[in-house]
């Protein structure tokens, strides 16, 4: 019983931290129906800015701080130039282009950071707490808590403020949106920099936890988050989350009873063909 | 006239004849090198290191006066972790004329490879790809890796005899090397007397292990034995303490890397690998490639460099022994190989497996260091078929 | 010609029948799939299985399409659930349980793979001409097809399968025959490449293979056979010619693939169209 509680607690931890990756990639998806592969290297770019500049000044908060800000940027960036010109173009050409800024991203990290890793010179959040009898680490707890903190935000954002609304109203039918006065380019310009802040978060907080930062650090969360959104039913926030911890779950039952019938990556797949075939709109879809 | 012109040409054909001769008998045309690794892609960190250490390795057998007077040139190729750039760049390094090959690359671009240097007859050495089936591709090909099995082997005796662990948990690396080890392990198990009370398996891509550390404190082993490699045990390692649970860590030469130590932290006190280098480094030959390729790469050598760098003195050592570099002459040579490298003394058996010995390493504040030898030739043989 | 050359035209042949594979499932029918490796998977594991067994080329290659084709069937008929984005997802999933069922399967060879394929009886160089034959009678075969009734269904059902429906084109029909004719393609190709490589090891099907296949059908502009095959031959050559610069090697491919698709995006079968227009002049 205990066994069963602690990889629950496991997998729900993984399940979090798939989240915050997977939630920009949803709220680009749900706003232009791209596939934003390149968004697993703004991962990758959070981790070492956090990285550098926490070794550097000997601040966390300092680094999570800047890594947000030149990731949010970045994510503006690539959505102006390399995206937005050819949004009229049909989605597999916004792919490519998408997974050639990945390979370029990947690359430039391994030849300015070289290819083995780096690690905090001092690691923090080391501390460890036992919470109902299970023990955790000040990292995992952060993780929990991150998410639960800013996916509550962004519900109550896209809830309760004018431009939150404007972004929902954009994402079901850009022209009407349009058309009501509201900016579109702002629109989508705010949810590239709010979910590659995400994205950001998601990165520092699994270098962290991993005490290392690698080049290749985004290639399974590449795919992974694809999963998540489908999983959710594509652009929606709310389902995301729900998917994320889910295959979080997934994965911690998964490995620990099928793990010598399939590898961690075949089973959260085999889980999103099955739910594919009965519900081919994603778990939170609407039934076709 | 003419007969004075004659005179002088003569004279001038026995003056250049005479220095020429020697020169002749001393032919200081290179002798060529292959060596492919994956230096781009996922390989890449294995490859660089190796290929700092058998750059390391050619300049100083140049300074000590080459292969027997010539110089030796290595050309040096990216296979990028794929079989199939492996093929080309395997033809490509026979058709620069290289006379012997080291591959640094991982086991299915040298697998992929093997066969080619095969049927030409040109001798491969294969430092550090681990794949059962490589060194059956023929009697040209070398390996100074270590096979899973054997170092799986070395392994249950530190955990049995040195340790004393009766009942261990076994945590494999889902590829070909954690797949050996696990089986050379497993098969020795009753040998020295101490049971896998269960394995579990991960891929090379994971870095959160909580489920699987769940599941192991319901397990209670006395020991943890954990294939993998530094980005993968680093992480593991942490998280295994930080769950509160301290019995005895143990793996193999893959964690070697200081990386390993540097990402596990305080963690990493205490834990325990068979290795392929022997940290004390006794004999100067050792301190002097421990300081010169510190100097040259930044950081102190791991499995994949020491080993890369012992596949080069190896073939070095073959060619000027071969004195020729007729692909019989230096096959036969390296055949005969028996001699003291980096990692330790050396020679290969009938299917030109290397059997060697085992020194083990603990780390001990913040640094890995020597602490003893796994050393049992009969239970280190490697495989004939 | 050199072994070295031999051996770059050998895998130009490989990419190109697995390229025309998926440019017949993604291009003409427009079902774009993200796990195209796997069926080339499925094609090297029967042909390695089959010529470790002792078979002939002349049986383990049919056997290699014909084991792809049921797959590919099988997932075809799985992906009729799902549309567009869907089911590029869907057929992403379908290559990872590949992997996962192959890397546990000890009969498979699991992590290890399988090794020590002899090459055919009639060498090398009779197996490179084998295999460009070949190559040269897929892309005239895939030439066929589009100029025949096939190749008009798929391509009513990639402009808009809904509208093929209502003027009576069985668009599941198509879609699944266009599976099937793609996926045997990919399994050809494996085939070849089993002997190319004198064995299989799972990690050569994974998920950046099935995305360097789609790059090379993207590039070539999704539409064009003649571009296709001019991509697939760039991008396998690419390694080659820009060995001089190999620390930036896959920098520049990805580059390249950005930059082409970014100003680009009819690949260089837009380009070849633009020409064309040139040609003819202002109209």
């Amino acid at each position: 019983m205990k066994l069963i509680w602690e990889l629950a607690l496991q997998g729900l931890l993984n399940g979090c931290i798939y989240a915050l990756i997977a939630v920009g990639l949803v709220m680009v998806y749900g706003l232009l129906r791209v596939l934003h592969i390149a968004h697993a290297g703004l991962f990758t770019l959070g981790a070492y800015v956090s990285l550098v500049v926490t070794n550097a000044t000997g601040s966390l908060a300092l680094a999570l701080a800047c890594s947000v800000i030149t990731v949010g940027l970045s994510g503006i960036a690539i959505y102006r130039f390399c995206y937005e010109p050819i949004l009229s173009r049909p989605p597999y050409v916004v792919l490519i282009v998408s997974i050639g800024l990945f390979i370029m991203m990947e690359e430039i990290f391994r030849i300015v950071f070289g290819p083995y890793g780096l690690s905090y010179l001092k690691p923090p959040l080391q501390e460890r707490f036992t919470i109902l009898g299970t023990g955790i680490t000040a990292a995992e707890l952060s993780v929990v808590l991150i998410t639960i903190v800013l996916f509550a935000t962004l519900d109550a954002f896209n809830r309760f403020t004018r431009i939150g609304i404007a972004s929902r109203a954009t994402v079901s039918d850009p022209q009407m949106a349009s058309s009501f006065g509201v900016d579109i380019r702002l629109i989508r310009d705010m949810t590239f920099f709010i979910g590659s802040a995400f994205a950001a978060v998601a990165g520092t907080m699994v270098g962290v936890l991993n005490n290392l930062v690698e080049p290749t650090m985004g290639s399974v969360p590449s795919y992974k988050a694809l999963a998540i959104i489908v999983l959710g039913g594509m652009g929606s926030i709310r389902g995301a989350l729900a998917s994320a911890l889910f295959l979080g779950l997934i994965e911690a039952f998964g490995t620990t009873y099928l793990g010598t019938l399939l590898d961690r990556d075949a089973i959260a797949f085999t889980v999103l063909l099955v739910v594919l075939m009965l519900r081919p709109a994603g778990l939170t879809g609407k039934k076709t | 006239m003419v007969s004075i012109k004659r005179r002088l040409l003569f004279i001038a054909a026995a003056i250049f004849a005479s220095h020429a001769l020697p020169a002749a008998a001393q032919d200081k045309t290179p002798v060529k090198i292959g060596f492919h690794a994956g230096l781009t892609g996922p390989a890449a960190a294995d490859g660089l290191s190796a290929e700092i250490a058998v750059k390391l390795a050619v300049e100083e057998a140049n300074k000590a006066g080459g292969i027997n007077g010539r110089p030796i040139e290595l050309v040096v190729y990216d296979d990028q972790g794929k079989p199939d750039q492996a093929v080309p760049v395997a033809n490509k390094l026979i058709g620069d004329k290289v006379v012997a090959v080291i591959s640094a690359g991982f086991s299915a671009p040298t697998k992929a490879a093997a066969p080619v240097f095969q049927e030409a007859h040109i001798p491969y050495v294969v430092a550090i790809a681990l794949q059962p089936d490589i060194t059956k591709s023929g009697d040209y090909v070398f390996r100074v890796g270590s096979m899973g099995e054997v170092e799986g082997r070395a392994g249950a005796k530190l955990i049995g005899d040195v340790l004393k662990a009766k009942s261990i948990v076994l945590l494999t690396i889902k590829t070909d090397f954690g797949k050996t080890v696990a089986a050379g392990l497993k098969g020795a198990a009753d040998k020295f007397s101490f049971k896998v009370v269960k394995e579990y398996e991960y891929s090379p891509g994971d870095r959160q292990f909580g489920p699987m550390i769940a599941s192991i404190k319901e397990d209670k082993p006395d020991l943890i034995y954990a294939s993998g490699f530094y980005f993968t045990g680093g992480p593991l390692l942490s998280q295994i303490r930080a769950a509160g649970i301290n019995v005895p860590f143990v793996g193999a030469q893959s964690y070697s890397s200081s990386k390993f130590i540097e990402i596990a932290g305080a963690a990493s006190d205490g834990a325990i690998i068979t290795n392929v280098i022997d940290w004390s480094g006794k004999t100067p030959q050792e301190k002097a490639f421990f300081e010169a390729f510190e100097k040259k790469a930044g950081f102190r050598p791991e499995a994949a460099g020491s080993q890369a760098y012992a596949s080069a003195e190896v073939l070095i050592a073959g060619l000027r022994a071969a004195k020729s570099i007729d692909s019989v002459a230096i096959r036969t040579a390296l055949a005969a190989t028996k001699m003291h490298t980096v990692v330790g003394d050396l020679s290969f058996n009938s299917l030109h497996e290397v059997q060697r010995s085992f020194p083990v390493s603990i780390v001990k504040d913040g640094k890995w260091q020597s602490h003893g030898v796994i050393e049992d030739p009969v239970l280190l043989a490697p495989p004939t078929q | 010609m050199s072994a070295y050359v031999l051996s770059i035209v050998s895998l130009v042949g490989i990419n190109i029948i697995l390229a025309l594979g998926l440019h017949l499932i993604s291009g003409l029918c427009g079902q774009v799939s993200l796990g195209h490796a796997a069926f080339y998977g499925v094609g090297a594991y029967t042909t390695a299985l089959l010529a470790k067994a002792g078979y002939p080329i002349g049986l383990t290659l049919p056997a290699a399409m014909a084991a792809a084709a049921v797959a590919g069937f099988v997932v075809g008929l799985c992906s009729l659930r799902v549309r567009e984005d869907f089911l590029a997802i869907a057929t992403m999933a379908a290559g990872f349980i590949f992997l996962g069922v192959v890397k546990q399967n000890e009969a498979l060879g699991g992590e290890i793979g399988i090794s020590g394929i002899a090459m055919p009886s009639f060498g090398r160089d009779g197996f490179v001409a084998l295999e460009l034959g070949v190559t040269v009678l897929v892309i005239l075969f895939c030439l066929h097809v589009r100029r025949s009734w096939l190749g008009f269904g798929f391509s009513a059902v990639a402009d808009d399968d809904v509208a093929a429906q209502m003027v009576g084109v069985d668009n599941r029909a198509y879609k699944l025959t266009a599976f099937c004719i793609g996926t045997a393609l990919a399994g050809l190709a494996g085939g070849f490449l089993a002997y190319y490589l004198r064995g299989v090891s799972p990690d050569a099907f994974g998920f950046t293979a099935s995305i360097s296949v789609l790059c090379m059908v993207v590039l070539g502009g999704m539409q064009s056979i003649a571009g296709c095959i001019i991509a697939t031959t760039i991008l396998t050559l690419m390694p080659e010619v820009l060995r001089f610069a190999d620390n930036y090697k896959l920098l520049i491919f990805g580059a390249l693939l950005f930059l082409t698709m970014r100003f680009l995006p009819d690949g260089l079968g837009g380009l070849f169209a633009l020409a064309r227009r040139k040609e003819a002049g202002p109209s």
